[in-house]
């Protein structure tokens, strides 16, 4: 069921250092909690506070807009395509008729019809922090909303990692990047289910009855002053010593990510996604990620990343969506469900979005190509005024007429509802220069 | 791009570096005795004082400044008055301002409230006295001079200093580049003819209304009078609201836009010896290009350095807290900055320090004296081999080494024998090639050398063997830097030219080059003039001319190419104005060059000279910090006169060292690795646990990710494989930071992607702690057949007619003490003896992960794990 489990990736010498970067980085976004995290944590703990939540899903390849939240019926043929609306459950909001589910769960959900600012580039950058790859590219680059949030909040739970990517890799690299540390560095980067941080995890070469043995004997042999190192270092590693012990033999983290120990009928509920189709060099329509997310962000995730299906419909955009869209129609409307019985929808923000939108005219093979002057974006939870459809585009969808929406004032939305100001939050980069998260304010119609 | 640069928070985040810099300070400054300034007219006044005191023996009071003039209606002074301490060894000053009772000999003139703040009410001259029970009086001349007329209010120096203030020119606000909700200004006023723009031109009649100022949306937002994003932030009846207003219903004025502006600030006092839980009042004055002067005690920004020691209010009062050590207050006005630095002694040094070798002990011992810290005792003699060898070689001592400084402890005990021995580490160290290793791997990361493909490959290495020949030739570090900057050729030719491929555009280059070799920050100077840092676009791109002719030629290879300085007239154009800009350096006459010279030879010629402010500062205060663990300045590239050095005095030193010595970096180390300061024991005792940078003694450093990797492999008997270098090569030896390795970056190896130390973190980590406690990079290191733990467990029996345990109790105590002796430079005490022979002896059935185990805590200890 795991199958990112099954297909770690063995750290060699032929990778190259970013993809060493992120096959590796699982500790890092664990390691990216430092002491001062840890005592926050642990100040926190018992508080057991219902913490916010985001569950970012990516779109990899560019969803077509105008064939899932932005059917535009009054356009000619050979732009309107093959889908007909179907009205939602708030009155004059219309989308695709491959969703019908989420259709019934439109007052839960906002979509977005005028998302501007994309650039045709196939990567998901831009979703995971608001930027582009080349700001700030000198110093390491942009900081994903997720690396940002685990620098600015830490962890929920000292044995939980405040920032998970489930992205599985992908032929086309960018679309396998779960958000990026950039200049904040490894240490904040998305924890990722493979790699040898994974590894470090689970007990492996040794038992857990001789490392206890080994505990013993470094207790005994390890008496160095600690009060002598002002900078707290050593206390720091005495802690994480302990916490480390703690993920070594409890297993919340593991566990969150083991859907064998999930309700079989809510995994039904989820679907599998399978078969994977249209895949090429893109990610699967893995409908359990989103249910592992909402396992994730209970156990004490805050920000989960996902890549789900290749929507990259040169060709053959109508089976694509038919096939792509009814699954994805499947487990976020699972997911709402889920969330909002468990009483975590307010608190979790979920968004569905790709790096563009889609040509307006078909192509000569039922296909469409890139668009980056308008597409779309679903979100739902978070605390928003949900049940709304923002901004409009012209009537053949071509670019957005109304209220222009920057996919940075969506970052900000997110991070807003993370708990977090956009106006007021910095993060010091390298120069020991103060930089904002993102240069747009939240969506004021949201929140 | 930038907008951001100049948040508010910046300063805040600025200072909580600093503050976490100087966390539980104990900073060290010059004492008061040493300040001088003349601004403050304190001689007088003390004389004065002591000869008061030597009539009677009521305390005197004293004005800090005994006279103040106002001009103007709009003008404002905080009178300052002030008694030495009372308790009879002390040297402390304490402020009295607001515990005095001021009388007036004409009370028409001026009104003073209960801070000392006095606004002029009619022109005349007065005496202000200052009385207070038990103290004898003290007086001061103050004059008011009024217009006639009402004075006009002007917009730079009076209107925009308020939206400073107020914060409504921060990045987060108004200061934004695209402004809030359509009211933009300049980021902390730093374009007052731009905000006047917005401000006035565009406001189109709400925002400013001359005939009814009042309901100026300027007025009502700011009082919070009508709903505003940003809050209140001020009230109708304070002094900037009536300027405000008054400047209204003037019809808005800009002023003279030639007229005076703010040259420098200064505060009063400027520095100050303590007592804890104290308070002082402080007054800042503005002196203006036309020579006047103002009192802006109300109007600047105040921020506290360490908060934990110290708070500062609105109006510039500073709280100590009930901590020990010193504290600064830097105070900002319209892009000028002053600092306050008050010293809070722990109490008086009774004992007797160690012997000073010179004048970096010297500097030192002044400050611990000053603020009354004992140093703690010399460390011994196998903790200083092992903390000398990690830090000039980089990696743990020999088992040969460690036999051999147990052969020289034959000469004694007495100091100068003990001197001399390790004065001969030191020098046997700085003539090895692992001296030269570590040195190239801390100055290859920074120059940003690294691979990212097999054609970049070559240059990589070729860069780091320049370095690495450099070091171990003992190149003078004003001839490396210089061969550097004016890097000709290709990589075959010339390996340096690999930095200007590394660091490919101008800008990066100029950036890099400031913060490496003058510790100055440069990038805001890009964009925008900092409000807070003294270098504005004009000396940035002034800087940049000189690379401005540089030139990258294809090579023999693609990615190996080669630079050449073309003929040209080496200028830079300034962004705003256009201006074409000749090669400059900071602070420098203009360099005159005809277009046949390369710029860099004359960028060098400037650098590199002795006479040069920053350079051999900035590389003395670098390697102070690789040795004792904390720059002089810090961080250590940022050196601005908001960031001030711990120890003014030893870092004049150092730099006076180095210069002297012909820029001879060994030299330089030999100088800091000798010092008795350098020596001190790591252990603290009851009065310096709390010093983080006085350096009363050594403060622990965790090993960095390759000392650490290198330091695991020798006391596991083990070797890491790195991609494409032979099987031996230690981490430190590494070319550059490209090779893929989960431990280096776990525990915090730079990318090289920038010219900051900070991007090595040595911070702690979760991951760091599982992956020394649970990870098969670990296990396999320990568990190798060629590890010490299987070769020691397979030779455990010497005598087969004895059990086995037995044979441990024979053979264990060596292999033991080998461990210690590998991995602390010390054999183990007897308790450590026998708990680990005991540990054997219980499992002698599998001895083999006895022996990884006991391996596997030495590694974990945190005295393995720290240079101490």
């Amino acid at each position: 069921m795991l199958q990112f489990l099954g297909g770690s990736q063995k750290m060699c010498s032929g990778l190259s250092r970013r993809n060493f970067i992120s096959a590796g980085s699982l500790c890092f976004g664990y390691g990216g909690f430092t002491l001062a995290d840890l005592l926050r944590a642990e100040e926190a703990a018992g508080k057991k506070s219902s913490h916010k939540g985001l569950i970012n899903i990516f779109l990899g390849g560019g969803p077509p807009h105008q064939d899932m939240w932005d059917i535009k019926t009054e356009a000619p043929s050979e732009i309107r395509g093959e889908f007909s609306p179907i009205s939602t459950n708030v009155a004059g909001i219309d989308i695709c008729e491959v969703f019908p589910q989420l259709a019934q769960r439109m007052d839960k959900a906002a979509i977005i019809r005028s998302v501007v600012g994309c650039k045709d580039r196939h990567e998901s950058h831009q979703c995971m922090s608001g930027w582009f790859p080349d700001d700030l590219k000198a110093l390491g680059g942009r900081p994903s909303i997720g690396s940002a949030v685990a620098r600015l909040q830490g962890s929920v739970d000292s044995a939980v990692p405040p920032f998970v990517g489930l992205a599985a890799k992908t032929q086309h690299g960018p679309w396998s990047n779960s958000g990026e540390a950039g200049f904040l560095g490894a240490a904040y980067s998305a924890f990722k289910p493979d790699g040898p941080g994974m590894e470090n995890m689970k007990l492996q070469s040794i038992g857990l009855d001789r490392l206890k043995d080994r505990r013993r004997l470094l207790t005994s042999i390890d008496t160095m002053r600690r009060d002598i190192d002002a900078s707290g270092i050593m206390a720091g590693m005495d802690a994480f010593e302990q916490r480390a012990l703690d993920v070594l033999t409890s297993s919340k983290l593991l566990d969150a990510l083991d859907l064998s120990k999930e309700d079989p009928k809510l995994v039904e509920r989820y679907g599998d996604g399978k078969p994977y189709k249209y895949q090429y060099d893109g990610a699967p329509t893995c409908n359990d990620h989103l249910l592992i997310a909402r396992r994730l962000i209970e156990a004490g995730v805050r920000v989960v990343s996902l890549s789900y299906g290749r929507w990259d419909s040169h060709g053959q955009n109508f089976d694509l969506v038919r096939d792509h869209g009814s699954k994805l129609d499947q487990c976020l409307s699972a997911l709402m469900d889920d969330l909002q019985q468990r009483d975590m929808l307010d608190n979790v923000t979920i968004i569905v979005w790709g790096e563009f939108g889609r040509t307006p005219k078909i192509n000569n093979g039922a296909g469409r190509d890139h668009w980056s002057q308008v597409s779309s974006a679903w979100l739902a939870g978070g605390g928003m005024r949900t049940g709304q459809a923002i901004g409009a585009t012209n009537r053949l969808g071509e670019y957005a007429k109304e209220r222009p929406v920057h996919m940075q004032e969506i970052i900000a939305t997110l991070y807003h509802n993370l708990g977090i100001s956009v106006s007021t939050s910095t993060i010091v980069d390298p120069t020991g220069r103060p930089q904002f998260l993102v240069d747009h304010e939240p969506i004021r119609e949201l929140i | 791009m930038h907008q951001s640069c100049l948040h508010p928070n910046f300063l805040r985040s600025v200072a909580s570096l600093v503050t976490a810099a100087l966390a539980f300070s104990f900073f060290c400054v010059s004492s008061i005795a040493q300040e001088a300034n003349p601004a403050q007219a304190n001689a007088p006044a003390q004389e004065n004082s002591a000869a008061t005191q030597a009539i009677s023996a009521v305390p005197q009071l004293e004005f800090d400044v005994p006279t103040i003039s106002l001009k103007g209606s709009d003008a404002r002074a905080q009178i300052l008055v002030r008694c030495k301490s009372s308790s009879s060894n002390s040297s402390s000053i304490e402020d009295l301002t607001r515990s005095v009772r001021f009388t007036l000999s004409n009370p028409s003139l001026i009104s003073i409230d209960a801070n000392g703040l006095v606004t002029p009410l009619a022109s005349g001259k007065l005496t202000v006295t200052a009385i207070a029970d038990g103290y004898a009086p003290a007086s001061a001349e103050v004059s008011v001079e009024l217009s006639s007329q009402e004075e006009l209010v002007n917009f730079p120096n009076q209107v925009v200093p308020i939206f400073t203030k107020f914060g409504c020119n921060g990045g987060g606000c108004h200061g934004k580049i695209a402004g809030q909700n359509g009211f933009r200004l300049s980021l902390l006023g730093s374009e007052a003819a731009e905000d006047y723009e917005h401000l006035v031109r565009e406001s189109r009649g709400r925002r400013l209304f001359p005939a009814a100022p009042d309901t100026s949306l300027l007025l009502t937002k700011s009082v919070g009078s009508v709903p505003h994003g940003g809050g209140q932030r001020m009230d109708v009846d304070s002094h900037e609201y009536r300027v405000l207003r008054r400047w209204i219903a003037q019809a808005m004025p800009y002023g003279d836009p030639n007229g005076r502006k703010v040259s420098s600030i200064s505060v009063t006092p400027s520095t100050r010896q303590m007592l804890r839980n104290s308070a002082q009042q402080l007054c800042v004055v503005a002196s203006y290009s036309d020579g006047s002067t103002e009192d802006i005690t109300r109007t600047v920004q105040y921020e506290s350095n360490n908060l934990d020691m110290a708070e500062v209010d609105a109006n510039g009062l500073v709280k100590i807290r009930d901590y020990a050590g010193e504290v600064s207050i830097m105070a900002r006005y319209q892009g000028q900055v002053t600092v306050f630095r008050a010293s809070v002694p722990i109490g008086v040094l009774t004992q007797s320090l160690p012997i000073a070798r010179g004048k970096i002990d010297e500097a030192v011992f002044a400050k611990l004296t000053a603020l009354g810290v004992p140093p703690s005792d010399l460390c011994d003699d196998q903790t200083f081999l092992r903390r000398v060898t990690l830090d000039i070689a980089g990696r743990l001592p020999t088992l040969a080494e460690i036999e051999s400084l147990q052969l020289a402890q034959s000469s004694g005990g007495s100091p100068d024998a003990v001197q001399a021995r390790r004065a001969e580490i030191v020098d046997r160290l700085l003539a090895s090639q692992d001296y030269a290793s570590n040195f190239a791997s801390k100055w290859s990361a920074i120059l940003r050398n690294n691979h990212t493909s097999e054609d970049t490959r070559y240059g990589a290495y070729a860069f780091h063997d320049w370095l690495r020949t450099s070091f171990f030739e003992n190149k003078p570090i004003n001839i490396l830097v210089r061969e550097l900057l004016t890097a000709t050729g290709d990589v075959e030719s010339n390996p340096a030219v690999v930095w200007f491929r590394q660091v490919n555009n101008t800008e990066s280059r100029i950036e890099d080059i400031a913060q490496l070799f003058l510790g100055q920050r440069l990038q805001c100077a890009r964009c925008h003039h900092h409000p807070y840092e003294k270098w504005a676009q004009q000396d940035y791109y002034q800087m940049a001319a000189f690379f401005s002719t540089v030139e990258r030629r294809e090579g023999t290879l693609p990615n190996e190419p080669k630079f050449v300085s073309r003929i040209a007239n080496a200028s830079a154009n300034h962004p705003k104005t256009g201006q074409s800009l000749p090669p400059t350096g900071l602070d420098a006459p203009k360099t005159e060059l005809a277009n046949f010279q390369d710029p860099r030879a004359a960028l060098a010629d400037w650098m590199t000279a002795s006479i040069n402010p920053f350079f051999a500062k900035s590389i003395a205060n670098r390697y102070w910090k690789h040795f004792l663990g904390k720059g002089l300045v810090e961080p250590e590239d940022d050196m601005r006169i908001s960031n001030p050095p711990s120890n003014p005095e030893l870092l004049d030193n150092l730099t006076f060292e180095l210069i002297q010595s012909g820029f001879d970096l060994k030299h330089l180390i030999r100088s800091i690795c000798t010092s008795t300061t350098y020596q001190l024991s790591a252990n603290a005792n009851e009065l310096n646990i709390r010093d983080t940078n006085c350096f009363s003694r050594y403060y622990p450093k965790r090993l960095q990710a390759e000392m650490l990797l290198d330091a695991i492999d020798a006391v596991s008997g083990s070797t890491t494989q790195f991609e494409g270098m032979p099987l031996g090569t230690r981490a430190v030896e590494l070319p550059d930071t490209s090779f893929a390795s989960y431990f280096l970056t776990v525990f915090g190896r730079p990318d090289s992607s920038t010219a900051c130390e900070c991007e090595r973190t040595i911070s702690s980590t979760l991951a760091q702690s599982l992956h020394l406690l649970n990870s098969k990079e670990m296990q396999s290191k320990l568990g190798a057949d060629a590890s010490y733990a299987s070769t020691w467990s397979a030779t455990a029996v010497v005598d087969a007619s004895l059990s086995p345990s037995e044979n441990i109790r024979k053979t264990g105590p060596l292999r033991i003490r080998e461990l210690y002796l590998r991995a602390l430079s010390r054999p183990p005490t007897d308790s450590e003896q026998s708990v680990a022979l005991e540990y054997l002896m219980q499992r002698s059935d599998k001895l083999r992960e006895a022996y990884e185990d006991l391996l596997w805590s030495v590694i974990n200890s945190k005295e393995f794990l720290f240079n101490h």
